[in-house]
Formats: structure tokens, C-alpha cells, sequence
């Protein structure tokens, strides 16, 4: 498991994905499958959007989590 | 930190063309050391990574023969192609099929429709009587695959992007990558590439100026395009461009060829059609472009006229299958497939250089083999095989996995003088983004490199904005890369990227200049010259790598074996209007004679511009 880059990246800055802590397990689905390489493990474990502007809005990461603790809330750059 | 690594293949770009590649070389010769490189990952990587809902311009007999489907696009090539490695591509449409079915362990009736014969049901809407589009139910495809290619054994490195191929004697030699996660290096001496790295997709620019916001997956920027040309392997077509039908600010297509099949009807605002073929064809988009010109635009797609069950089967497909995400975007807009004009259509900005949506990209034969020896391409970043799409990438790559196993068993790996030398140095020229303390941010430059590209290269195009279009290339290329700062691996392959799109650039608009006719409709519309030029039937323009950079050549393409139609009905506009006579009098008061009010100035002041910070008051 990596860590947030020493401050660089925001783990709470403004994000379109929204994790709930109450479903994810911190496997890892989404960050390995992540086509953009958008998501990443922040420092608590769980994925954050660390690339956030490369997000293609594919939709991979809420299919692929098997505990549907990922919920894409809008597509704000694709002006939803 | 670099690896060396030996590799009988090394496949470039892990999508649908990379991934038949990878399992066709082990099928021919299951001792073949076989390494996957993939920018992304391969299980969810490439155009179809949350699969697909057809296998379109597919040869599917009886419906459709091979030579229906060389027919085809003799017409919409106009021409410009290779009939026989068309012709090559449609025989093995039915093999991809079966494969496909075989590899994602569904039974026959289930991933495609069948009829009560066993005969695959294909969609006629390809305008010439036959049909060509086999509709599948394919969400899992790439993971299938992908699932395929790993349990052969092949080496699959995962967020590992090629970024220089190795000749020695004008052969394949080697490929160079790097991971963006952990800034390792892997070089692999092999004696055949498969490049299957994807169209290029990142070429203009969106309205929304979302870079990542682009039709074609944002991942493919053209990078196979570079490396191929920089190993000696010629291009064709780079001036006939891509540019689609989406969404409105979504970055999914409209997919008429789901929702059109099914009654949807695409219409502009007075509700004329705009398509003037049914295939998004060059003719086509000339119609899109004049609704625009007309001012009859917006464009919708109406399905309020549709049964509840047509539309639900609509939305069943669209919303599970390949750009998902439209659910939520519709959603969010209130649009609903069961109102009129709810769903606004757009005629795409971000350009693009696609060989399955269009004609352009590497040249290969009907074994995808190039000019380079030991360089097979397929798949989206192939020019031999027009308007390929998803069933190309399929077939098309399998047929070069078969054909680079072959080349392997009968090569020798290369030799490579100063090897470790020639690494450490690419390696330090590759990181020198990495390494400044300071610069211009990668987005910054991408979007000056892309916002060019689409002001001076969307067509209508005219020589002198392609002439503008290139003294950028050339001066991004100079003034700005020497500049870019990355902050971190993931961000130098930005950096590198931007190199590829620089390149791709020059090409389109050096190739647009280079074709001194209009042909394909709306795809090289040259104002200057708005004809097809009879000289220039059955020609390719070749762009390569000559001695002072690109260099541009007029080729016949191969003889035809077919004399189908090579002309699609269409006329391009005459643009003049009258704007009304500037007043006969009075006549505006000109000072061509002098101005010696600001001839004074310049006598007291010289040219610099005097500080008044502001005026000077006494008491």
C-alpha cells in the first residue's frame, strides 16, 4: 500500500467520486484497475482521486467495486 | 533504475488489437517470450475498457461477404485504400467472432444474436444494401481478455508506456518503457514489435476544455503514431481526419449505430436529417457541418417517437456498456430519451487520427507487416485496414501476434552497440522535465499544443492556417518543451505525450498542405481547392521520416483486384455571400498621408510610451 505524496496532493480536495469508509475495505480494486491512473491509496487507505484531472468518467472503479462503496456523484468537468 | 530484459515480441498497448496480438504469437509458438506493454491496465485499458455493444464493419457470411464488405470501403475511402488488406481483414471477421466467443466463454445466441439458422443477425445501415454491424452484448470483453492474454504466461507490465523503439540495420531491435507509478525502466532487446498502442485521440481540443474529456480514451495520444515514424515506418492519410459525433459535452458517442437500428432519428433543429449517409463517413459530416453553417443547428437525437421498449433496450445498451457514465450526465441534465430534443448532439472538437473510426495511421500490408522489419501494427494506430473499428482491432491483431511469431522463429536477436550507454542517456534526455526545479506545468502546454491544433487544423481547411498550424508545432516544440516541468512519473508521461501530439500535429497539417484536393467529404475539405482532383484518385500521400524531418510523398495505392465505386455522392458548398457595399458617401476620412498629430508625438517622445501615471496637477 502506498502513501499520499508528503502533502503534495489534497486527499480532500474536491472529488466527483465519493468513498464510503463504511463499505470500503481498502482492497485496492479501483486503484489497480484504474484506467487514468487517477485513483490512488491516500494516507488513511483508503482511494483517493489523486490525478483527479486525467478522470476519463469511464465509470471502471464504481463496476469494479465489489462492495459498491464507490458513488460517482457528477460529471463536472463534462459541464453535467 | 533501468531492467534488461529479453523478449521474442514485445506488444505495444494492451487493448483489444495488443491483447489478440499477445494470445495469436503464444497460440503459433507457446514457447515465444512475450512481453505486454500497457500505458494503462490491461484489464480495463484501450477504447473498449468497459467493453463494447457491437462488432461493427464486420464480414459476417451469408448476411455479409468479404468482398461486401471490400465494396464498402472502396466508397467510403473513396479510393485511398488497400483492397486486399481490406479484403484480408473481412475474411477473418467470422474467425474473430468465433474467438471472441471462445475466449469470453459465452455460448453462440448469447454474446451475438443468431436467428433460428444459427446465422448471425447483423444490422444493415451502412447504406449499400449489406449489413455489416453484429450487435453483442460484450461489457466484460477487455477484462476476458485480458484474462486470456495473462494465463498464456506472457510478461504484461501494467502503467508501463513504450516510449522509443530500437532499430539496428532498419530492423526491430528493442523497446524502451517506463512505469509512471515507480519510475523504473525496462528495456527489452526483441526481435518483433506488435504496436497496438491505440489511435490518436488527443489531438484538438473539446469545448469544454477538459483534456481529458476526449472521444477517443485519453490514453491513446498518439504516441504509436512517434514511435513508429521515428523507427522508419511510413504513415498514409494523415490528413483525412476524424472527427465524430457525441454527445453534447459528454465524451460518448451518440452511438447512432445503437440507437439508430432501434428508430432513434438524428435531426437538426428543424427537425431535416443531417446525415447525408447513414455511416459516419466524411459525406456525412459535410451534412453535419452544413446544418451548422445554415444556423439549423443544434442537433438532437429523438427517440420520443420510440415505443417504451425500444427506448428502454436503448438505455439498457447505452448505459451498461462502453461510456456508461451518460446515465448519471443525462440524469443530472434532466434529459430523457422519451422527450423531444433532449438529447443534444455535437459535432466533436477534439480531432482526432484514428484507423478505426477512419482511414489513417501506420502503413501496413495485409499482414500488417510495415516497412520496418519486425514492425506489425493493428488496431486503431493502423492505416492499412480502413475504418476497422473494434472487429479490425480483433481480427487484425490476432493475424499479427500469428504473423510477428512467425518472424520471431526466423529471426536473430539484434545486437545493440553501447547499449547501457544509449539507456542511461535516453533516459537522462527522457527525465530532464522531471529534473527542473521549475517550469511550465504539462496541462498548460497541452492545451496550447491541442487549442493550435483545433483552431488551425479543423476543417474547413485552408493553406494558410496550415502553414499557421505548423510554425506552432514548431514553435511549442522549441519555445515550450525545452520548458515543461513534470512533477512526477505520472506527469513526465504527460510530458512525453505532448512530444507525440506535437509530431502528430505537424503531420496532419504538413500532409493537408501536401494533398492539394478536397476528398472525403468534410474530412480534408481544402477551401482553396474544394475538388477531387482526378490525379490524386487512388493516391495516398506517404508521410515518413526523411533526412530534414517529414517528408511527404504521392503514392498509388495497390492496384485494385474490385472495380467497386470509389465516389460518394456529394458536392461541397460554394461559401460566398454578398455582405452589402460600404457607403458610396461620405467616404471614410483616411490619414494615408501622414499623421502629424502622431508624428509630433513621436518627435517629442521617440516611441517609448511616456509614464503619465496620472496627470499632473499644480497646488
Amino acid at each position: 500500500m502506498e502513501d499520499a505524496d508528503g502533502g503534495r496532493f489534497n486527499e480532500s480536495a474536491y472529488a466527483w467520486l465519493e468513498i464510503d469508509p463504511e463499505r470500503c475495505n481498502k482492497c485496492g480494486i479501483c486503484v489497480d484497475m484504474c484506467p487514468m491512473d487517477v485513483l490512488h491509496f491516500g494516507r488513511k487507505g483508503y482511494p483517493y482521486m489523486r490525478y483527479r484531472d486525467d478522470c476519463w468518467y469511464c465509470d471502471v472503479c464504481t463496476f469494479m467495486c465489489p462492495r459498491q462503496a464507490i458513488t460517482m456523484t457528477e460529471l463536472p468537468y463534462l459541464i453535467s | 533504475m533501468y531492467h534488461i530484459k529479453q523478449a521474442d515480441i514485445v506488444i505495444i498497448g494492451g487493448g483489444a488489437a495488443g491483447s489478440m496480438a499477445a494470445i495469436y504469437a503464444h497460440r503459433t509458438d507457446p514457447n515465444l517470450r512475450i512481453a505486454v506493454l500497457d500505458k494503462s491496465k490491461l484489464e480495463t485499458s484501450g477504447a473498449a475498457g468497459r467493453g463494447m455493444d457491437g462488432l461493427n464493419n464486420m464480414a459476417i457470411p451469408p448476411a455479409s461477404e468479404p468482398e461486401d464488405l471490400v465494396q464498402f470501403y472502396t466508397l467510403i475511402t473513396e479510393g485511398v485504400l488497400d483492397q486486399e488488406a481490406s479484403y484480408e481483414f473481412a475474411k477473418r471477421c467470422p474467425r474473430a467472432v468465433a474467438d471472441l466467443e471462445e475466449i469470453m466463454n459465452r455460448k453462440k445466441g448469447d454474446l451475438f444474436p443468431v436467428d433460428e439458422k444459427g446465422n448471425y443477425q447483423l444490422i444493415d445501415m451502412h447504406g449499400i444494401g449489406k449489413p455489416f454491424l453484429l450487435p453483442m452484448d460484450g461489457e466484460e470483453m477487455k477484462r476476458a481478455m485480458a484474462q486470456a492474454v495473462r494465463s498464456t504466461g506472457a510478461a504484461v507490465y501494467d502503467r508501463t508506456p513504450a516510449i522509443k523503439i530500437v532499430t539496428v540495420d532498419n530492423r526491430v531491435a528493442g523497446v524502451l518503457g517506463f512505469n509512471i507509478r515507480n519510475g523504473e525502466y525496462y528495456f527489452f532487446k526483441t526481435k518483433a514489435v506488435c504496436m497496438t498502442a491505440g489511435c490518436a485521440g488527443r489531438m484538438g481540443l473539446g469545448n469544454s476544455g477538459y483534456l481529458a474529456g476526449t472521444y477517443e480514451f485519453p490514453g491513446c495520444s498518439g504516441d504509436g503514431h512517434a514511435m513508429a515514424y521515428d523507427a522508419g515506418a511510413e504513415l498514409v492519410n494523415m490528413e483525412c481526419f476524424q472527427l465524430s459525433a457525441k454527445l453534447k459535452d459528454h465524451m460518448g458517442p451518440i452511438c447512432g449505430f445503437v440507437a439508430g437500428p432501434r428508430g432513434a432519428r438524428t435531426v437538426n433543429r428543424v427537425g431535416e436529417k443531417s446525415w447525408i449517409h447513414p455511416y459516419s463517413s466524411g459525406d456525412s459530416r459535410l451534412g453535419v457541418w452544413k446544418s451548422y453553417a445554415e444556423g439549423k443547428d443544434p442537433l438532437f437525437m429523438n427517440m420520443d417517437h420510440l415505443p417504451e421498449g425500444n427506448v428502454k433496450v436503448i438505455e439498457k445498451i447505452l448505459f451498461g456498456t462502453e461510456r456508461t457514465s451518460r446515465r448519471l450526465f443525462h440524469k443530472n441534465r434532466g434529459q430523457d430519451y422519451r422527450r423531444p430534443k433532449s438529447v443534444e448532439v455535437e459535432f466533436s472538437d477534439d480531432i482526432s487520427i484514428c484507423g478505426g473510426h477512419n482511414s489513417s495511421g501506420v502503413l501496413s500490408d495485409c499482414n500488417g507487416a510495415t516497412c520496418v522489419p519486425g514492425l506489425y501494427v493493428a488496431g486503431d494506430v493502423d492505416g492499412g485496414v480502413p475504418h476497422s473499428m473494434l472487429g479490425g482491432a480483433i481480427a487484425m491483431g490476432s493475424l499479427i501476434g500469428l504473423r510477428a511469431a512467425q518472424y520471431a522463429a526466423n529471426a536473430d536477436m539484434a545486437s545493440i552497440d553501447g547499449l547501457k550507454h544509449w539507456i542511461h542517456d535516453e533516459i537522462e534526455t527522457f527525465e530532464a522535465p522531471l529534473k527542473r526545479d521549475r517550469g511550465l506545468p504539462t496541462h498548460l502546454v497541452e492545451t496550447k499544443a491541442r487549442s493550435r491544433i483545433l483552431y488551425y487544423l479543423k476543417p474547413p481547411k485552408n493553406p494558410d492556417r496550415l502553414n499557421i498550424a505548423l510554425w506552432w508545432m514548431e514553435r511549442i516544440r522549441r519555445e515550450d518543451l525545452p520548458r515543461i516541468k513534470a512533477a512526477d512519473y505520472h506527469d513526465l508521461l504527460k510530458a512525453h505525450e505532448i512530444k507525440s501530439i506535437l509530431l502528430v500535429g505537424e503531420m496532419m497539417a504538413g500532409a493537408s498542405l501536401f494533398r492539394d484536393e478536397s476528398r472525403w467529404g468534410y474530412f480534408h475539405w481544402r477551401l482553396d481547392i474544394p475538388e477531387k482532383k482526378p490525379d490524386w484518385e487512388g493516391c495516398w500521400v506517404v508521410t515518413r521520416k526523411g533526412v530534414n524531418g517529414i517528408e511527404y510523398v504521392k503514392r498509388n495505392v495497390p492496384p485494385y483486384k474490385w472495380d467497386f465505386s470509389t465516389s460518394m455522392e456529394y458536392k461541397y458548398p460554394e461559401l460566398s455571400f454578398d455582405a452589402g457595399m460600404p457607403p458610396a458617401k461620405p467616404s471614410p476620412k483616411r490619414l494615408e498621408d501622414g499623421d502629424s498629430w502622431t508624428l509630433g508625438h513621436i518627435e517629442k517622445e521617440g516611441m517609448d510610451t511616456p509614464k503619465r501615471f496620472m496627470p499632473k496637477r499644480e497646488g
